[in-house]
C-alpha cells in the first residue's frame, strides 16, 4: 500500500489511542518570564506511541511548552507527569533515570561541536552507562544507520549539511532506547524534499521502535502527515487539542486561519523585543 | 547624569547583579566539588582524561610564554633592584628584595594574569558558544550534569596548573635576575643562588603557590559565570569574554593587594 502524502499510513484509531496509557500528562501549567506570562492554564496528554505536533504562531509559546515537557523550565503552577513520575517531586536519582528514558532534539542540533557525530551519538552512553566500547559503538553505529547516516559518523558536526544535522541530533536523541522522543522544528530551515524525508524518519521510528513523538513544529502539511493528534497554540493558551481530521475540519476561525496561514499577523510586543535585543 | 534616581536604581541593579554572580559562583564552586568527591558514588565520575586534557591545555601548553614572561620579570627586578638599591650603595642585597617579590608576589600575579588572558577567556568563550547552541541544554536533558562534565574538570586543572605554572615561574625568574645580578656586580652565580636559597622560607613559597590556587578558582568561576550568563548570539560570546578577562584581573589584583596587606600585618 503506497502511503499518500497527506495522511500516516499507520495512524491509530481514535479508540485505539485513547485505550493506551499516558505517557505525558500536564495538568493546569501557567508560565511567566518575569511580569509577561506566556504560558496559561495548559492542560494535555500524549498517549504511548502517538504523534502529538505541537503548533502555533510565532511567540506562542510552543519551545517553553517543550522546555517544560523536557524537565528544562520547572513548572511554576501546574504539572508535568512523564511516564507516570511528577517531575516536580523527583528527587536527583529519580529525575536522572527519568532522563535517561526521554531523548530530545533541539532545533538547531545542539550537537558538541569537538565532537565527532559518532561521539556525539555515543555520549550518553559513554557517560551514563557500564557498556564497553564495542557495544557503544554497536548501539551508536545501528542508530545513525535509522537515521541514515551511516558513513557519516567520522564527521565533525560543522561538516554536516542541515538536514543530516537534524538526523544526528534524532540519533544522539533515540540512542538511549527512550521511550519518548522531543523534537523542536525538526523541519524548519529545511528544502521540502529533505523535511519529508525527516517525516518519515518519524513515522520510521515510532512504527519500529514503538515510541511516543512530541513534535514542535511550523509545517502544516508535515504535521497533518505525522501526527496522530495536534495541539494549536495561540498566544500561550491551547486553541485546539484533537486528531488530524478534527483540526483540519475544525469550524474555529482561528484555526482555519492558522491552517491557512491567512492574516499572518506576528504578534510582537516592540518594546519587548527592543529590550530582548539589548541583551537586558 | 539627569535623572538621579535612574542613576541610583542603576547602581542598585549592578549590586543585585554582582551579588547574584558571587552567589552563582559560589554555587558552582561547592557543585563542582560535591561531583568531584562524589561522582563516582553515583557512577557519574569526573573524567581523569577530560581533567588531563585541560591541565595540558591550560599548563603545558601556557609553558613557553610562562617562561619568557617570568624571565623578563626576573631581569626586569634585577634591573631596578640594583638601580634603586644603587642609590644607598647596597646592591649586594638585591638578591632578598629579588627572591621575597618573586616568589611572594609577582610570580603568582603574572601567571594569574597570563592564565585569565589565555585561559580564563577561552573557557567562558566555549562555554558561552556551547550556551547559545543549546549543548548546555542538551547535556542537562541527557541527565549529563554540566557542572560536572565541564566545570569540575576545568577547576581541578586551572587549581593544580596555577600553582605548578608559578613554581616555574619562581625558579626561571630567579635564575634570570641572579644571571643578571651576578654579571653586574662580578660575583659568582653560585653565590647568588646560595644567599637566596637561604633569604626565602618555605612559608614564602607556599604562600606564592596558595594566592596562584586561589587565582585559580577566581580564573574558573569567572570565566563560568561569564559563559553561562551569555545573551544574544556571537557578540553576546565576545562581550562575555572580554567581561570575564577584565574581571579576572581585576579581583587577582586586588584579592592579592589584600593578601600582602594581610600577611604583612
Ligand atoms: N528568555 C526569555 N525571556 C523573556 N521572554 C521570553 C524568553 N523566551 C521567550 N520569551 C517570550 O515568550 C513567548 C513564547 O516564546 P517561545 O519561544 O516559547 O515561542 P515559540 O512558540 O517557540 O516561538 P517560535 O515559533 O518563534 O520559536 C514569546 O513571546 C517570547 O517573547
Ligand atoms: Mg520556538
Amino acid at each position: 500500500m503506497a502511503t499518500d502524502l497527506m495522511s500516516n499510513g499507520n495512524r491509530p484509531s481514535a479508540e485505539d489511542i485513547a485505550a493506551r496509557r499516558k505517557v505525558i500528562e500536564v495538568d493546569r501549567l501557567d508560565f511567566a518570564f518575569g511580569a509577561r506570562q506566556v504560558l496559561f492554564d495548559i492542560s494535555l496528554d500524549v498517549r504511548e506511541g502517538e504523534i502529538m505536533v505541537v503548533m502555533g504562531g510565532s511567540g506562542s509559546g510552543k519551545t517553553t511548552l517543550l522546555r517544560h515537557l523536557v524537565g528544562l523550565m520547572p513548572p511554576q503552577p501546574g504539572k508535568v507527569k512523564l511516564l507516570d513520575k511528577d517531575m516536580g517531586a523527583l528527587n536527583r536519582r529519580q529525575l536522572l533515570d527519568l532522563k535517561r528514558r526521554i531523548g530530545v532534539a533541539f532545533q538547531f542540533g545542539a550537537l558538541f561541536s569537538s565532537l565527532t557525530v559518532a561521539e556525539n551519538v555515543k555520549l550518553p552512553l559513554r557517560e551514563l552507562t557500564d557498556l564497553e566500547e564495542r557495544t557503544m559503538d554497536i548501539m551508536a553505529n545501528m542508530k545513525l544507520e535509522v537515521c541514515n547516516l551511516s558513513g557519516f559518523g567520522h564527521l565533525m558536526p560543522a561538516d554536516l549539511s542541515g538536514g543530516m544535522m537534524k538526523r544526528a541530533s534524532i540519533a544522539r536523541a533515540i540512542v538511549m532506547d527512550p521511550k519518548l522522543v522531543f523534537l523542536d522544528e525538526p523541519s524548519s530551515g529545511l528544502d521540502p524534499a529533505v523535511s519529508s524525508a525527516l517525516d518519515d524518519l518519524i513515522l520510521k521510528l515510532r512504527d519500529a521502535m514503538d515510541i511516543s513523538v512530541v513534535v514542535v513544529s511550523h509545517d502544516i502539511e508535515s504535521a497533518f502527515k505525522i501526527a496522530d493528534r495536534i495541539t494549536i497554540l495561540d498566544k500561550g493558551r491551547i486553541l485546539i487539542s484533537d486528531r488530524v481530521d478534527a483540526v483540519r475540519n475544525s469550524p474555529n476561525e482561528r484555526v482555519q486561519n492558522l491552517l491557512h496561514r491567512r492574516s499572518e499577523q506576528i504578534d510582537v510586543d516592540p518594546t519587548e523585543y527592543l529590550r530582548r535585543l539589548a541583551g537586558d | 547624569m539627569a535623572n538621579p534616581a535612574k542613576f541610583f536604581e542603576q547602581i542598585g541593579r549592578r549590586t543585585a547583579s554582582g551579588l547574584d554572580e558571587m552567589g552563582y559562583a559560589t554555587v558552582l564552586f561547592f557543585e563542582a566539588i560535591y561531583w568531584t568527591l562524589t561522582g563516582w558514588r553515583q557512577r557519574q565520575p569526573v573524567r581523569i582524561a577530560a581533567t588531563f586534557a585541560a591541565m595540558v591545555e591550560i599548563g603545558v601548553a601556557a609553558l613557553p610564554i610562562a617562561t619568557l614572561l617570568a624571565a623578563t620579570i626576573g631581569l626586569m627586578l634585577a634591573i631596578q633592584s640594583l638601580y634603586s638599591l644603587g642609590i644607598f650603595g647596597a646592591e649586594q642585597y638585591a638578591f632578598i628584595g629579588i627572591a621575597l617579590s618573586v616568589v611572594r608576589e609577582f610570580s603568582p600575579m603574572i601567571m594569574g594574569i597570563l592564565i585569565a588572558g589565555r585561559s580564563g577567556s577561552a573557557i567562558a568563550a566555549r562555554l558561552a558558544t556551547m550556551n547559545i547552541n543549546q549543548e548546555i541544554d542538551a547535556l542537562q536533558v541527557m541527565g549529563i550534569n554540566p557542572n560536572r562534565f565541564l566545570v569540575a574538570p576545568v577547576l581541578i586543572a586551572l587549581v593544580v596548573m596555577m600553582p605548578c605554572l608559578a613554581m616555574w615561574a619562581n625558579i626561571v625568574s630567579i635564575l634570570a635576575a641572579g644571571l643578571y645580578v651576578s654579571a653586574e656586580l662580578n660575583q659568582s652565580f653560585g653565590a647568588y643562588l646560595n644567599d637566596t636559597l637561604d633569604v626565602l622560607k618555605v612559608d614564602d613559597v607556599w604562600h606564592g603557590l596558595g594566592k596562584a590556587g586561589l587565582f585559580g578558582i577566581i580564573i574558573a568561576l569567572v570565566g563560568v559565570v561569564n559563559g553561562s550568563m551569555v545573551k544574544g548570539g556571537a557578540e553576546g560570546v565576545g562581550r562575555v569574554t572580554t567581561r570575564s578577562v577584565v574581571l579576572s584581573v581585576t579581583l587577582i589584583v586586588v584579592a592579592d593587594m589584600i593578601f600582602a596587606y594581610l600577611t604583612t600585618r
